[in-house]
């Protein structure tokens, strides 16, 4: 099955679907290996993996480079962080075809003004609401599976408002776009209204620290939520193991003891040595083998 | 022997308006070196349309550029001024875009004022960004080269959009930010031309599209007026492109190249426009 069917299955299941964020081959895998249904690819882990922070230096290409790398590691449907499309509509346009080729799943167009920053910083500005929607016609005309899912997503809520986030995404949903991803509400009231007030699909984004408080992923589906993102969890988680592993060589002089403690073949199994060993003898002539 | 940037500033030093022929990859870019011409330019127009079959309306990235002009700075020994469109975004995609296209072997960026994303510079709709936004753009490209040589082209698009006079004026801002040539796009008459020469204290650049709005004055008007570099962007591609047309227009009709064959570049013109010769040497140097 396609993996833009199975995450249309998954949408449309009983259960709110959690996508946690991934920006490699390595942080796609292990999601797979822990048994979630679902990966979403931070563009700001992205960014992060390049050594830059999420203030919109990366390049479509670069982007969509990266989930090429994380779909063909894995066989998880993939949601990606399509920023703003990387330009107007046209740029748009190139970033759905791209994404698709790619193996993406499903991707979500912001209205903050390209180039982007992190939704949970501040000094965010935001194209008109006309602008907007001509990015989600572009995203659903161009779009050739019918799908990979589109989700829109309005950043308004820090710049014009609440009220305003939500009639961007509900204007969004009205022209095609399939789930509807208000970017940081400021309070639990504001996390339960979204599903409330939203006419479609919700999208909950679960930042650690950011605008919006934590919520309970079983809470998060009794709002409403169909799908929540978790976008930092493994690249914060990453920053402290390596931090901690740094610091514990220079103080200890040894190498630390890892938290995924594993001998050098358990840490390529992780990543399909046993596939791959199989793949060794499958195309040689057992004959011919045996005769050397 | 001399960096490719500081054989691109003198050449735009001199001011004899120089003909940068323009090349959308490596093959074109060795065309241009084997008639003996002193620069490339590597044109994102040019890219647009022959690696996406797209116009050129800000589609491509840095990224594909940065690739294009990588492949082209190992084809070519000549200096390469990069078409670099509005950076790619705003001052900080800027400082990314100026370290990119440096690595990848640029000895000059054209940087533009437009809104981004951009649209060629003869076609109608422009916009323009404010001029302290394009002032910020060019004073984090000049503050991000490593190569104190490496050319900051600093163009305009307000003639269109703002007239003459506001174009030239913020030429003139740029050059103060630090850019090292100006190049006031579609000027649309000699006599805007010569005032552009005139009130720029800087080499200029002037563009020659093929059906564009700029008229064609010929080599020696342009370097009588000062211009440092005349660019004819997409000849190379113009040319190509009704070649291979006519070409694979007669191919289908007729069903042999026989009418059509002194269109076609020779097998041995061919291999010589890509070198195998040195290719040939090389593998005998390392068998």
């Amino acid at each position: 099955m396609r993996t833009t069917t199975r995450l249309r299955q998954l949408l449309a299941g009983p259960d709110m679907l959690i996508a946690p964020g991934a920006y490699d081959g390595i942080t796609a895998r292990l999601i797979e290996q822990a048994g979630y249904s679902a990966a979403y690819m931070t563009g700001a882990g992205t960014a992060a993996s390049f050594g830059l922070p999420d203030y919109g230096l990366l390049t479509m290409t670069e982007m969509v480079g990266n989930a090429a790398r994380m779909t063909a590691a894995m066989k998880l449907p993939l949601i990606a962080d399509g920023d703003t499309g990387y330009g107007n509509e046209l740029n748009v346009v190139r970033t759905v075809q791209e994404h698709e080729r790619a193996g993406t799943a499903g991707i979500h167009i912001e209205d903050q003004v390209s180039p982007k920053r992190c939704g949970h910083l501040e000094g965010k500005e935001l194209i008109s609401i006309e602008d907007y929607v001509a990015k989600i016609r572009a995203a659903v005309a161009t779009r050739r599976d019918p799908d990979f899912v589109i989700i829109a997503r309005s950043d308004a809520r820090s710049v014009a408002g609440f009220d305003e986030a939500v009639k961007r995404v509900n204007a969004a949903l009205e022209a095609g776009a399939d789930i509807g991803f208000v970017e940081s509400p400021q309070s639990i009231e504001e996390v339960r209204l979204v599903p409330q007030q939203v006419k479609g699909p919700c999208l909950l984004n679960a930042v650690w620290r950011g605008k919006t408080p934590q919520v309970d992923m079983r809470d998060a589906q009794a709002m409403g939520y169909r799908l929540t993102i978790l976008p930092g969890m493994l690249l914060k988680t990453v920053y402290g193991a390596c931090d901690a592993a740094l610091a514990s060589l220079k103080e200890h002089h040894r190498h630390p003891t890892p938290l995924f403690d594993s001998d050098v073949k358990d840490g390529f199994r992780r990543f399909g040595a046993d596939d791959w060993d199989a793949l060794r003898t499958r195309f040689r002539d057992p004959a011919a083998e045996a005769a050397e | 022997m001399t960096k490719p940037t500081t054989a691109l500033k003198s050449i735009l030093a001199k001011r004899q308006a120089t003909i940068l022929a323009g090349a959308a990859n490596g093959l074109f870019a060795r065309v241009i070196e084997d008639l003996g011409y002193e620069a490339v330019y590597v044109t994102g127009a040019g890219v647009a349309n022959m690696y996406l079959g797209a116009p050129d309306i800000g589609l491509t990235t840095l990224t594909e550029i940065a690739n294009h002009v990588a492949a082209i700075a190992d084809a070519v020994a000549l200096p390469l001024l990069v078409d670099a469109d509005t950076g790619f975004g705003n001052a900080v995609n800027m400082v990314r875009t100026v370290k990119v296209l440096e690595r990848a072997g640029a000895a000059g960026l054209q940087i533009e004022d437009q809104v981004f994303p951009k649209k060629c510079g003869h076609f109608a709709g422009k916009e323009v960004v404010p001029l302290e936004e394009m002032v910020a753009k060019v004073k984090a490209a000049v503050d991000t080269r490593r190569d104190g040589d490496l050319q900051i082209v600093a163009r305009t698009d307000a003639r269109a959009i703002l007239g003459l006079q506001a174009a030239i004026d913020r030429a003139g801002a740029m050059i103060e930010a630090g850019a090292d040539v100006t190049f006031v796009e579609a000027p649309t008459s000699a006599d805007e031309l010569a005032q552009i020469a005139r009130a720029l204290p800087v080499p200029q650049v002037a563009n020659i599209v093929f059906g564009g709005l700029t008229p064609e004055l010929g080599q020696a008007q342009f370097a009588e007026l000062g211009f440092g570099c005349v660019l004819y962007a997409n000849a190379s591609l113009q040319a190509a492109l009704k070649a291979s047309h006519d070409v694979l227009d007669a191919l289908k009709r007729e069903g042999s190249l026989a009418s059509v064959a002194d269109r076609l570049a020779g097998f041995d013109v061919r291999q010589r426009a890509v070198d195998k010769p040195k290719y040939d040497e090389l593998e005998r140097r390392y068998r």
